[in-house]
């Protein structure tokens, strides 16, 4: 309801941003192959889709500080 | 051959097993009644009247407030002027702000949780308050028995360990030929954030912990007024549907409405990992068409009448004189 995520004042909701916005496309893609297994997850199912997304959200972390 | 040789495991598991009813001697192990730490959820409800003075509760009331004015339709269905109401987990008093003298003379705000008890000054409502901080789940300790003309509850009951005794309760504190009006979170309430985090865990962490309470089922409902006694029930569900731009700011409003997950033995922390995946996996499985998503909220309506001689009764099983294929 509040757009609350666009002020990025606490970490948490500096993590928020990167996790729908800055790295949107990762995020999509990772949740593409959820979709396409959600009958069927096992632990890594989407492991290299994961990779790429933690990878983009570490990398928009670290260049909050 | 397989099922065959399990029948003796299970029976001798079953003489190890611990009497269900054995007082707390664990955190984990717990009464057959105990789902969740109301203790807990205190300090939750007390922490988010206070966040930011108040404000954060404020902006987050929208579900309470649309519900307790979908309550009104239904109060305003009987056609009876009330002394006095009890609003049994009243918060703040989203219910009770709606009440006008035409409906009531006086209104009894009960909640455990203090703070959010005052939030809202008296000015802000229409009839008389009075407020008793106490938990909802010992309404008798406070309230008499045969002393309520009628009992609303609107969006607490869903926090409640024993439900079957608070609804004997109710019925006990209720005059005879009293109501109660009942609104809880149940059935499907939340079902996109529970199956998210769920696939998000499994997928990251390889299992699950429960983060999204436990909801009651529509149909248990009719009968657990049924076995506290009531007559002339009505049950009925609907829902409130809310979108959201993320999963984190539905995450959040859930905190400031203290509603954080209070289930014994919970999980307190969720890795970053996890979230990152369960807020893409809400986003790719129930994502609105515009990128918002949408949280379910589904409220269970139950209204029950404590019996009384005078009060209209159905007829025998089998006594009715027109066929309704006649009718019909």
């Amino acid at each position: 309801m509040n757009a609350t995520t666009t002020n990025g004042s606490t970490p948490l909701r500096r993590f928020a941003v990167h996790a729908t916005t800055t790295c949107a496309t990762h995020a999509e893609a990772y949740g593409k192959c959820i979709l396409a297994t959600y009958t069927d997850v096992r632990k890594d199912a989407c492991k290299e889709e994961f990779a790429k997304f933690g990878a983009c959200l570490r990398e928009a972390v670290s260049c909050d500080y | 051959m397989n099922r065959l040789t399990r029948i003796p495991v299970l029976a001798r598991a079953r003489n190890f097993a611990s009497h269900s009813g054995s007082p707390l001697s664990s955190p984990n192990t717990v009464g057959p009644y105990q789902v969740f730490d109301r203790y807990a959820k205190r300090l939750q409800k007390d922490r988010s009247a206070r966040r930011d003075d108040g404000e954060k509760s404020r902006t987050t009331d929208y579900v309470r407030d649309e519900v307790a004015d979908r309550m009104m339709d239904r109060l305003l269905d009987i056609k009876r002027k009330f002394n006095t109401i009890l609003d049994l987990g009243s918060g703040p008093g989203h219910l009770s702000k709606l009440l006008d003298a035409e409906i009531t003379k006086k209104v009894v705000m009960l909640d455990s949780s203090e703070k959010l008890l005052h939030r809202e000054p008296d000015s802000e409502f229409e009839v008389d308050v009075e407020r008793i901080h106490a938990d909802e789940e010992r309404l008798l300790d406070v309230v008499a028995p045969n002393s309520q003309e009628a009992i609303l509850s609107c969006l607490s009951l869903h926090w409640i360990n024993d439900l079957p005794g608070v609804l004997v309760q109710i019925k006990e504190a209720l005059q005879p030929d009293g109501v109660f009006i009942g609104a809880m979170f149940g059935g499907d309430t939340l079902f996109e954030l529970r199956t998210s985090l769920q696939l998000a865990q499994l997928e990251r962490e390889g299992g699950i912990s429960p983060h999204v309470s436990p909801m009651t089922d529509t149909r248990d409902v009719s009968n657990l007024l049924g076995r506290a006694g009531f007559a002339l029930l009505t049950v009925d569900v609907d829902e409130v549907r809310v979108a959201y731009p993320s999963m984190f700011e539905l995450m959040e409003d859930l905190r400031d409405m203290g509603e954080n997950n209070t289930i014994v033995g919970r999980r307190n922390f969720v890795h970053r990992d996890t979230l990152a995946a369960a807020s893409a996996i809400y986003k790719a499985l129930h994502g609105n068409e515009d990128g918002s998503v949408p949280a379910t909220f589904q409220i269970i309506w139950m209204i029950g009448w404590k019996p009384a001689p005078n009060q209209p009764k159905p007829l025998e099983r089998g006594s009715g004189k027109t066929n309704l294929k006649d009718v019909l």
